[in-house]
């Protein structure tokens, strides 16, 4: 799926969703202030790893929704960047590593969600240039509203 | 299965242990099963030489976008944090990915975190044999045949001892810091 948006099927997330909007937000001390006119979603403290051409990377983030009203993460695209981007969520079960893919994740309002290593991220598959530390790169979120947030993250160690 | 019957022992005894922080100490460990593979660069890493040194190996893969590069990461802080005193510490990277990653890759891949760490892999044959001398799974989830999957993995990086044997296990999410200082107890 090259470049492309991943439209995921509501099939099998909503599971996903509430046990992430539960495991995400457990962490997230640092909630924005609510501002309930401008209902807006913000990305802050994203960074991604670096990684060769070809490789794999991942960006983390927190995501705040300053409304009161929640929305849903759908999908994340790149351009130019990797053969594939999607989220996924490393999880651990009898002393093994998975990862799986998220479909579906709810950002409620005045509320944030975070994507941390060990956890939920975005991964870029297929990396289509090389991403070394002080690099920067683009990806869009996009939210079952309608709404799309560019997020902007720097190439760096964790 | 006898490592994970090992592991699940080893954490009900690892408050008993009063030495380390963050590792879970096996008590009346075994000796650590083999571990030999030919480097990209023709150097032979084997386990067995290795006595007289603690070694930490990780089994994962290069394609790993989270919890390989964490803790490869969270290793490499280790590493700084203990300065001068890694002359007898091995940091080994194993790739469980035969379909994707050469040895070249994968020494490539462990060196961009460190260049001391050594970096590994080898055939699926030999890769299903180090599976049953370590009582470990490693397999792919998604199909290898669309080249974009990932591979399930041990979570724990496996702490070989001065002598030999398989001694401590930590967890993903052990810091570099917390991994210094039980480190700096084994070394």
């Amino acid at each position: 799926m090259k470049n492309s948006r991943r439209t995921f099927a509501s099939c099998c997330s909503l599971v996903w969703a509430a046990f992430l909007a539960a495991f995400l937000g457990a962490g997230c001390a640092n909630k924005e202030e609510a501002a309930p006119a401008s209902n807006s979603l913000e990305v802050r403290s994203a960074w991604a790893r670096p990684a060769d051409s070809g490789a794999t990377s991942a960006v983390y983030f927190v995501l705040g929704n300053d409304g009161q009203s929640s929305d849903t993460l759908t999908g994340v695209e790149s351009s130019g960047l990797a053969d594939a981007t999607g989220m996924h969520v490393s999880t651990q079960h009898n002393g093994m590593m998975h990862m799986s893919e998220v479909t579906s994740l709810p950002v409620p309002g005045d509320d944030s969600v975070a994507f941390r290593p060990l956890g939920a991220h975005v991964m870029l598959t297929g990396l289509q240039r090389p991403l070394n530390v002080g690099d920067s790169l683009s990806i869009t979120l996009r939210f079952i509203s309608g709404r799309s947030v560019e997020v902007r993250a720097g190439v760096r160690q964790p | 299965m006898r490592l994970a019957i090992i592991a699940v022992a080893s954490l009900v005894l690892v408050g008993c242990s009063g030495q380390l922080e963050r590792g879970v100490v096996i008590q009346d460990a075994d000796p650590a099963p083999a571990l030999a593979f030919t480097a990209a660069n023709g150097e032979r890493f084997n386990l067995a030489s290795e006595k007289g040194k603690v070694v930490l190996v990780y089994f994962g893969y290069t394609h790993c976008p989270d919890v390989c590069p964490t803790t490869l990461s969270d290793w490499a802080r280790a590493k700084r944090a203990l300065g001068a005193d890694t002359t007898n510490l091995r940091f080994v990277f194993v790739s469980m990915d035969p379909d994707r990653d050469t040895p070249a890759l994968t020494q490539s891949y462990a060196k961009q975190f460190d260049p001391s760490f050594v970096g590994v892999t080898g055939t699926e044959m030999e890769l299903e044999a180090l599976k049953k001398r370590w009582s470990i799974a490693a397999y792919p989830e998604g199909d290898p045949r669309s080249g974009i999957y990932t591979v399930a993995h041990p979570a724990r990086t496996f702490v070989v001892d001065r002598q030999g044997r398989l001694r401590v296990l930590f967890e993903p999410g052990v810091s570099g810091e917390e991994l210094a200082k039980d480190l700096r107890k084994l070394l």
